[in-house]
């Protein structure tokens, strides 16, 4: 055999040989080929962006008088607490539906090395859910603060606020991510998005009736309350820690999470 | 070739695959028979490594599917007839698979024309018949172009065109020199596409031969016999030892041919109206070997059998 027959089949055995390019490759034509990431992502723009501005319209002239008790702070990402929804469905989704339809076997003979799809998976809701995140809290901040500034209780998009807005982003990526984690745990769509949204909202909320320290540290590290506080340049919650040391917690419950269900998928049977 | 050795798997207390053996061959179409519930589809999950075996192994052309360079060009499967997402339409979902092992989208126009889709390439999956979705299942396990390919339950859902065209194409891939895996639990159709059989039942292997010999081996052959004097005869052949079933108002013998049968009773001169060499189809000798082994029994079966 000749040098070059050598590097030609050497050539062809690196083009053939399954890369983790092939399969983030794969897994966005999967997510870009059903409608439900259109939606979902599609109302995540419409209700944070859309509740934001329509909170702000409402509230501004309160805001504005002697008698407010809150901040504008407050008001200009208020649409998120509610988009945070959509962000739970499109993460559980991504794996869910796969299961849900027994599309997963032809994904893992695929992809026999599943911990790949799940590090594609991550990355691309990750990835989405930050990008229109950030774009949706801008687009409320712009219609928000208009109102605002006509009370003349408008804020500038620097400090605080604008770390809100990469905030709200990194907060829908990292609830993206902890929803692909307790898809992944469980495999069942209304199972997953049902517990996963009675953590972040129902269950962050009522932990506050626990009292003394222990009820304080257990509402801080809620992984609602924890997340959240770097979406909103002031939270409404004055019991909850600065806005990173909160995200590092937040960001630590879902590295947790992630490697329970990387496990799992490796352990468990298709 | 595929090649499991020891290959069990246990689902808490029940043994679904018990400690098998097999080789599948290239060049030929290996039918993988047994009824519901024998194990056929857990050993097909193992060789795809969705399912991880309790002990033994097996390989895909010597390697572990787990850790396949390129997956979907060493081996393609249909393993599950619906196993794809109802809203994406099949084209999209023959895209994700060759981006997923860097196969050229080029691959996608000639695997639809293959499996006769392209016409309804754009639709949603989900509004497919169970046969267009069998049809988009084989096209996903040739994407790849694969030198072995597993198909379960193939024809499942097809109409008589789509079960020719699934048979000829599985002989087509066999001649091409790929190795064709193909699980049923119809004898006559594995008889009609396969040359070599692999029956399990329970679990455990009840035959690994060619398609020819077990039709020989295993076809209970009897002669029929129909006369005026079929008490005589009938006597006459119990006498000689051959076991005598009186069916309606013939006899069948077995153990015995007809040209014996013929020469016995023209020595005590007696009529014979048919003399007929009947054996039994080869979905009765399927039947014969995995009577013990039947997870379920249907009542009628239970009836004929007593």
């Amino acid at each position: 055999m000749t040098a070059t027959a050598v590097v030609a089949e050497r050539a062809a055995d690196t083009a053939t040989r399954q890369d983790f390019g092939d399969v983030l490759r794969a897994e966005w034509i999967k997510l870009r080929s059903v409608r439900s990431t259109w939606w979902t992502l599609g109302s995540l723009v419409v209700l944070g962006a859309g509740l934001t501005i329509v909170m702000c319209w409402g509230n501004a002239d309160w805001l504005a008088s002697e008698g407010a008790d809150e901040s504008p702070g407050s008001f200009i990402t208020w649409g998120m607490m509610i988009a945070q929804i959509t962000a739970v469905v499109l993460g559980v989704l991504a794996v869910t539906n796969e299961y849900s339809t027994g599309m997963v076997r032809t994904t893992f003979a695929a992809v026999p090395r599943r911990s790949r799809v799940l590090l594609a998976k991550s990355l691309l809701v990750a990835g989405l859910l930050f990008v229109v995140g950030t774009a949706t809290a801008l687009i409320g901040y712009f219609g928000g603060n208009y109102f605002l500034d006509r009370e003349g209780v408008g804020m500038a998009l620097e400090g605080d606020v604008l770390r809100a807005m990469y905030g709200s982003g990194l907060y829908m990526a990292g609830l993206g991510l902890l929803s692909i984690a307790v898809g992944t745990l469980l495999r069942h769509t209304a199972g997953a998005i049902t517990i996963t949204i009675a953590v972040v909202f129902v269950i962050s909320g009522m932990v506050a009736l626990i009292p003394g320290d222990i009820g304080l540290f257990i509402e801080r590290v809620m992984p609602g309350n924890a997340g959240s506080v770097i979406a909103t340049p002031v939270t409404f919650n004055p019991n909850l820690l600065d806005a990173w040391p909160s995200f590092a917690i937040f960001a630590g419950e879902v590295a947790v999470l992630m490697a329970m269900a990387a496990v799992a998928l490796r352990r468990r049977d298709a | 070739m595929i090649r499991a050795q020891a290959l069990s798997k246990t689902f808490g207390d029940k043994t679904a695959v018990d400690a098998i053996d097999f080789t599948v061959k290239p060049g030929r179409v290996t039918g993988f028979l047994g009824p519901n519930g024998a194990g056929k589809s857990t050993t097909m999950r193992m060789i795809l490594g969705l399912d991880a075996p309790t002990s033994g192994t097996v390989t895909v052309n010597g390697h572990r599917h787990l850790t396949s360079p390129a997956p979907l060009r060493s081996i393609g499967a249909l393993i599950d007839a619906h196993a794809f997402h109802p809203g994406r339409s099949a084209r999209d979902h023959l895209r994700w698979l060759a981006a997923s092992n860097g196969i050229p989208t080029t691959r996608v126009g000639e695997v639809l024309e293959l499996v006769g889709l392209e016409s309804v390439a754009g639709q949603r999956a989900g509004r497919y018949s169970l046969g267009m979705g069998q049809r988009l299942g084989i096209a996903a396990a040739l994407i790849g172009d694969p030198p072995v390919v597993v198909l379960d339950e193939p024809v499942n859902g097809l109409d008589p065109e789509g079960i020719r065209w699934v048979r000829a194409l599985a002989r087509r891939l066999a001649e091409e020199g790929r190795t064709v895996f193909v699980s049923s639990h119809l004898m006559s159709e594995m008889a009609l596409t396969a040359d070599h059989l692999i029956v399990i039942g329970r679990g455990q292997i009840l035959a690994d031969t060619s398609t020819e010999d077990f039709i020989a081996t295993h076809a209970v052959s009897y002669v029929r016999v129909k006369s005026p004097a079929r008490a005589e005869i009938g006597a006459l052949l119990t006498r000689a030892g051959h076991e005598v079933e009186v069916v309606d108002n013939a006899l069948h013998v077995q153990g015995i041919d007809p040209a014996a049968i013929g020469d016995l009773v023209h020595r005590h001169g007696l009529a014979v109206h048919e003399l007929t060499l009947v054996r039994s189809s080869l979905e009765d000798a399927f039947m014969t070997l995995t009577a013990d082994s039947v997870e379920y029994v249907s009542k009628t079966r239970e009836e004929v059998a007593a």
